[in-house]
């Protein structure tokens, strides 16, 4: 069986300029997506917390809004639609990027929201109420106290969002943004030697999540406050979220 | 001139009356310990000194003026300390972000107070590193540099295993003689019998009675503070 392997093919499939543009896209798209996606996340999850009934509603219903659609239609709406509704989407900077990037971006940013609230609430309100003892505004709590002991929490669940996100960038491959399951595919069809082609696109994918594993374990060891740095932290309390139906 | 006053406050959660009209003052270099049981309002009439909660009714004065942010200083008593930061940076804390000195000043201010609670060596430790007693001085320590003119104190001791008791009463017994101003939440008779310049009773929202330690305890007025006092010695 394994004598149909190709490996002259894989190597130069492994190596091709086609495979390795398409995967720094895809870890490209995933990260600037992740980035956006923390911002939205951390304003949305402060929203929740908003004595304002009407700013509550709004992340209520943008949160419930892009879970409970598939992300593939919020691509298409965003790609295909959109400029057909706002003239100024149908012009040239309008990329299948810059549209994957906003879908992504809102569809994660939901995600992290919840992430991001739950790591909020973790913190120990006596933490808030010896900031305000000394004087602190809740801003200067907020910053100095509060975030950085959520995002201790909220890490390893972003890691888990970072490598969906990954896998989602490959959706992109429908609105032609040429990433690495695009280029994958491609070689496939011209060649049609199939084992060769995508296990060199898998590789990509398993060196791309190895090095993010690397790059959680530090950060979560720099977001632990012992002075040896060794301190054990129970799992955190956030909810479990089905990735199969993205 | 009363250093720290509460006039006729009230405060409520929903329905429930917590405090139903204290009023009290502790004048500048006295020590107030208040007792009483639990869910008497104690706690709840020090975060309104506090100003951590603001009264239904009534105000709270320092000097006759309202409180300014880090005026009137706050002890916990499950200490409260920032998890994320050293011991040296939870007590420059405040005065970096609050009294918006440099880092350098604020530094070495700490670390003199680091020292007075007998702590500088331990200065670069997080709070999980520290037994429950020396994060009840780096506590205070943070808030004693923030120079207020008035100092809380909430059960400070009564999280802590007995064996650590001492060194915090320690140091609240030595900031009392040198002549802070103090209200002290306790159920450390011995410390209101030895360093309190009067004791309040509380019960159901309301200061039942006010004396010097002497005659409050040797012969309580009031009927609430004389079954109070049977079951607490």
């Amino acid at each position: 069986m394994t004598a149909s392997f190709d490996s002259h093919l894989f190597w130069a499939a492994l190596t091709s300029e086609p495979y390795w543009r398409g995967a720094l896209l895809a870890l490209e798209l995933t990260a600037v997506s992740l980035a956006t996606a923390i911002v939205i996340g951390f304003f949305a999850a402060l929203g929740a917390f908003s004595p304002r009934r009407w700013v509550r509603s709004v992340v209520w219903t943008y949160n419930w809004l892009f879970r409970a659609t598939p992300t593939l239609l919020q691509l298409l709406i965003i790609w295909d639609a959109l400029p057909q509704l706002w003239s100024g989407f149908a012009s040239s900077w309008f990329t299948p990027f810059m549209a994957a990037w906003i879908a992504l971006s809102l569809n994660e940013g939901a995600y992290m929201s919840e992430i991001i609230r739950a790591g909020l609430l973790s913190v120990d309100p006596g933490q808030e109420l010896a900031g305000r003892a000394l004087g602190m505004s809740r801003r200067q709590i907020l910053r100095r106290v509060v975030v950085p002991q959520a995002v201790r929490i909220v890490i390893p669940p972003t890691g888990n969002e970072f490598i969906t996100l990954l896998k989602l960038t490959s959706l992109a491959s429908i609105i032609s943004l040429h990433e690495i399951l695009t280029s994958a595919q491609e070689l496939a069809v011209s060649t049609f030697k199939y084992p060769e082609t995508l296990l060199a696109a898998l590789l990509y994918y398993l060196v791309i999540v190895s090095m993010l594993m690397v790059l959680q374990s530090r950060l979560e060891r720099r977001f632990t406050w012992s002075s040896g740095r060794r301190r054990r932290i129970q799992a955190p309390a956030v909810p479990a979220i089905s990735h199969d139906a993205r | 001139m009363s250093a720290l006053r509460a006039h006729d406050v009230v405060k409520c959660y929903g329905d429930l009356e917590v405090l139903r009209g204290v009023t009290f003052e502790v004048d500048p270099g006295q020590v107030k310990v208040i007792i009483g049981p639990s869910g008497s309002g104690k706690s709840t009439l020090l975060r309104v000194l506090a100003s951590l909660e603001a009264p239904d009714r009534g105000a709270v004065t320092l000097e006759d003026r309202a409180p300014q942010p880090g005026e009137v200083g706050m002890v916990f008593q499950r200490f409260n300390l920032f998890n994320n930061m050293c011991a040296l940076d939870n007590v420059m804390c405040g005065l970096v972000a609050v009294r918006k000195l440099s880092k350098s000043e604020a530094r070495e201010q700490a670390i003199a107070f680091l020292e007075r609670v007998g702590l500088a060596e331990h200065a670069s430790k997080y709070p999980d590193e520290l037994s429950g007693g020396q994060q009840q001085r780096v506590a205070i320590a943070r808030a004693l540099v923030m120079k207020p003119k008035a100092m809380l104190f909430d059960e400070a001791t009564s999280a802590l295993d007995i064996e650590l008791v001492r060194e915090v009463l320690d140091v609240m017994e030595s900031l009392a003689r040198e002549g802070m101003t103090m209200v002290v939440v306790t159920h450390e008779m011995r410390f209101a019998q030895h360093v309190a310049s009067s004791v309040l009773m509380m019960d159901e929202g309301r200061i039942v009675e006010e004396a010097p330690p002497a005659d409050f305890f040797s012969a309580p007025k009031e009927e609430r503070t004389q079954r109070f006092l049977a079951l607490v010695e």
